[in-house]
């Protein structure tokens, strides 16, 4: 056993002649996980019997399928692109002047009722000589207009409704014809 | 075993491709499947993934310009793959990331090529609790047993960080098997 003579404290035998060994093999043993550590050494896995011997002709044989690489010297693939973002361009612009080109309208196109409509609202200012000016009759309305006998309801609630003070005698239209 | 150099000049060489690429899948089919498969859990994920993998390499491999190891670009290569692989996945069944991850543990007990104990399904448990890097991390290093400096190089990380993410993960699994 050796002494320290200062401290009185003993070592055992050879201590620090095989510290080094030791240490270094306590790392490795630590670095390898072997310090009786929870760790289990292996990990439960198996392969099927034969994988090995099997996966080599498996893998050879997938490499033989594969056909040699044709390398096209220009590549085409961007003209493509080109091509069709110009023909979409085009599509779009097409359908956007048709949607917003306002087709002609002529005087067949419109509805009877929205003539109507126009005239009762527009103030037309036109005098009776005017409208028989622009309004042509032909010979057979005018006849009809002429010779058409109406009768006296009709002109007595045409009267009401556009005559004020409407007073019969001034006609010399009477209802009983006998007075 | 043929020198690192030289199969890769092979790879790429029309001539040679095939032969070299037959050694190349031989060489290196069971740790990548292997590192797949504690990503994916599942042996059929696995297997695809590990078939994409080797596709893959197959494709790039003229594309490869020696500035790492070949096994670390392909180790890369398979990480990414199982990685994208359960996003998709995810993704598809439209879950969050921690009911996926959930739902991953109870295939498992359903898988036919899992044969896991209590302790070990615990431990498949608590992994799942691991963000992404602490996982790959301790998976690369306690049942893989690579190199720091090897995962430095495959995850793109230094190996001081490594080491952090590692003692990091070991504590928190211990402490998950013992709560649970």
């Amino acid at each position: 056993m050796k002494k320290d003579s200062k401290n009185r404290f003993n070592t055992p035998e050879g201590y620090f002649e095989n510290f080094n060994e030791r240490l270094m093999d306590r790392i490795h043993k630590e670095e390898m996980g072997e310090t009786g550590s929870l760790i289990p050494k292996s990990d439960g896995f198996r392969v099927p019997d034969n994988y090995f011997k099997e996966v080599t002709p498996a893998i050879l044989s997938k490499t033989k399928e594969e056909k040699p690489k044709v390398f096209q010297l220009k590549s085409y693939s961007s003209f493509y692109y080109a091509a069709a973002a110009i023909a979409a361009i085009f599509i779009l612009f097409f359908n956007i002047t048709k949607n917003t080109t306002t087709p002609d309208i002529n005087f067949d196109d419109l509805a009877s009722t929205e003539l109507d409509a126009y005239f009762e609202k527009a103030d037309l200012n036109m005098t009776s000589y005017e409208i028989a000016e622009v309004a042509a009759f032909n010979e057979t309305e005018l006849n009809d207009l002429l010779y058409n006998n109406l009768e006296d309801d009709i002109i007595i609630e045409y009267m009401n409704n556009n005559i004020e003070d409407f007073e019969l005698e001034e006609f010399n239209l009477d209802n009983n014809n006998d007075e | 075993m043929i020198a690192e150099e030289t199969l890769v000049q092979e790879l790429q060489q029309e001539e040679s491709r095939a032969k070299a690429f037959e050694v190349l899948v031989n060489t290196y089919k069971e740790r990548l499947y292997w590192h797949i498969r504690r990503i994916v859990l599942n042996h059929d994920d696995a297997d695809d993934v590990l078939q994409n993998t080797f596709i893959k390499v197959y494709r790039n491999i003229e594309k490869f310009k020696g500035d790492s190891k070949l096994y670390s670009w392909m180790y890369r290569i398979a990480t990414n793959e199982s990685l994208t692989f359960l996003k998709q996945k995810s993704k598809k069944i439209g879950v969050s990331d921690q009911e996926f991850k959930d739902r991953m543990i109870d295939n498992l007990q359903a898988d036919v090529y899992y044969e896991g104990s209590e302790i070990q399904l615990k431990l498949q448990k608590a992994l799942a609790t691991l963000p992404d890097k602490q996982k790959l991390v301790f998976n690369m290093k306690y049942y893989q047993e690579m190199k720091y400096n090897d995962i430095s190089e495959i995850l793109d990380t230094s190996v001081g960080a490594l080491k952090t993410s590692y003692h990091l993960a070991v504590k928190k699994i211990e402490a998950y098997l013992k709560e649970h």
